[in-house]
């Protein structure tokens, strides 16, 4: 089954879909090498790099990455709702989080166009904004935290994997994992309102998710949250929807490499 | 409704209010406006979809409201306000906040239209900025962070399927879900002055927030630079059903005018 479950925002919508089922399915060898193939024979000149707003953008070339105060704030309110969980307010873990990447960027620790060196130019006003956005971050992920319960852990890293020979990196956003590993199910928080491709970016970010586990299994259910817009998505850890998965992913390589030709010739 | 405009006053704590005399937290209303809302939408004959912002709730706006210094006046306030309610230190009451929006504004079209004032329509938005940061400034008072505040808060939703579409904007947010009692208070702060319309914006910011989180907000105020006046109103069933038929009028005026 490969059905698209919609429903509200609240804890009691929300504990259906958290509460422990079958565990996921789980990806062979043969169908993990099967799938690097495929990519393989789609030819790259430089590394490629996909994720569920790849998926969603059907392959479009996207805009340069920049950092930008809403660039920012994934990374630095994550950590500073880590910072939180333990005690700390959430405007002084932001304030220490931006305060170590200046540190870091001052000491000459880190490389050009990194967050710590595009901060560093920053005026206070800027950087006041920065915090802002990234306070909202954090303030967001802690009201999520409070619906999906007390059994939720903040995911401190997206899942990767890499596609060997294949040049080609899928990259897995995810944001809060819950229950336990077998049985787990890994929930994304997004802005603003789904679109019509949500399903789509779901079910990438489930099969880089699983493709990224040590054994390769699925969790039980991939969510997508949108409090803006006060709607859940979710699909399930299903054979059907990691075949989708896969398949987007290389329908995006395939779209990517028809770009780079164009854009050539 | 509750108007405060005596001085000294904290918006914050008013926002806030006593902790102790809270109601208890209401999250099966939002189920019953959401089934009301619906069905008064689709008695309408409008084209759909129809897209509700708050500022479309407000009708006609005054030319001087509308006009190109009013509108960067309102971004910068704004703007200010995120910076105050985040501990940033304002040297400057119209560079600091300048330089903050433009660094996170990504309308090419918008920061054009800044750029193309003249010299003397720049010195007027300074000043009117700096007038209008000053009274927030002394009216917002300090935000602890243990209140959860969050600025530039904005809404999709997406009622019947994408039919009818509610989008907002609230300038500050401060409270928790979880809590057992309402704790979520909206803060809209507006450069114009408060008129018998602002009554229906309050409604509207306190009933997308409980469409959107299914839980019923304490309280949505809103706070004018202009003048310095707050309109605090605690939220219950019968504002939200007033919002709800806001909604309805404007809809059906809209299903009228086609």
């Amino acid at each position: 089954m490969s059905t698209l479950h919609i429903t509200d925002t609240s804890v009691a919508s929300l504990a259906p879909l958290l509460a422990p089922s079958l565990p996921g399915v789980s990806l062979d060898n043969d169908q993990v090498t099967g799938f690097a193939a495929q990519l393989k024979a789609i030819a790259t000149t430089s590394t490629r790099r996909i994720d569920a707003w790849s998926v969603e953008r059907g392959g479009l070339p996207s805009q340069p990455f920049a950092w930008s105060a809403s660039t920012a704030r994934r990374l630095l309110g994550t950590a500073a709702a880590q910072a939180a969980l333990s005690g700390t307010t959430v405007l002084s873990a932001v304030q220490d989080q931006i305060a170590d990447h200046l540190i870091r960027a001052t000491r000459g620790e880190t490389r050009f166009g990194s967050l710590g060196h595009w901060l560093g130019l920053l005026s206070h006003a800027e950087l006041g904004m920065v915090s802002a956005e990234a306070v909202n971050w954090a303030t967001q992920l802690l009201d999520v935290a409070d619906l999906l319960g007390p059994s939720v852990t903040l995911c401190r890293t997206d899942a990767y994997f890499n596609v060997s020979g294949a040049q080609t990196t899928l990259r897995g956003r995810r944001d809060f994992r819950v229950g336990g590993d077998d049985a787990r199910v890994v929930v994304r928080v997004r802005s603003g309102a789904p679109t019509n491709v949500a399903g789509a970016g779901l079910r990438t970010d489930l099969f880089i998710e699983t493709l990224s586990h040590p054994a390769r299994q699925a969790p039980q259910r991939f969510i997508g949250l949108w409090p803006d817009a006060g709607i859940t998505l979710s699909v399930e850890g299903t054979v059907e929807n990691l075949r989708k998965g896969a398949r987007d992913v290389v329908r995006v390589a395939g779209a990517q490499r028809l770009h780079m030709v164009a854009k050539a010739a | 409704m509750t108007t405060t405009t005596a001085l000294p006053f904290s918006v914050a704590t008013i926002l806030r209010g006593n902790p102790s005399n809270r109601p208890v937290r209401d999250d099966t209303t939002a189920a019953l406006l959401h089934d009301h809302l619906v069905a008064a939408v689709r008695r309408t004959t409008v084209g759909l979809p129809v897209v509700v912002r708050a500022a479309t709730l407000r009708g006609p706006l005054p030319t001087l409201q509308s006009s190109t210094i009013g509108r960067f006046r309102g971004l910068l306030v704004t703007t200010a306000l995120r910076l105050l309610v985040n501990g940033i230190h304002l040297d400057d009451l119209f560079v600091d906040p300048l330089e903050a929006w433009r660094s996170t504004c990504s309308d090419g079209a918008l920061l054009q239209q800044l750029e193309d004032l003249d010299a003397d329509q720049s010195a007027r938005l300074a000043a009117e900025v700096r007038a209008h940061v000053n009274v927030l400034r002394t009216h917002v008072g300090p935000v602890p962070s243990a209140w959860r505040p969050r600025t530039g808060v904005r809404s999709t939703l997406l009622l019947d399927g994408g039919a009818l579409q509610l989008r907002d904007d609230v300038d500050l947010q401060i409270g928790t879900q979880r809590s057992d009692v309402a704790s979520i208070a909206l803060l809209d702060v507006t450069t114009a002055p408060l008129s018998p319309a602002s009554e229906q914006l309050l409604r509207y910011h306190a009933l997308v927030h409980t469409l959107k989180t299914n839980v019923v907000p304490l309280r949505t105020a809103l706070f004018s630079t202009a003048t310095g006046e707050l309109w605090t109103r605690d939220v219950d069933r019968t504002l939200l059903e007033a919002a709800v038929a806001d909604l309805t009028d404007h809809v059906t005026s809209l299903a009228v005018a086609a």
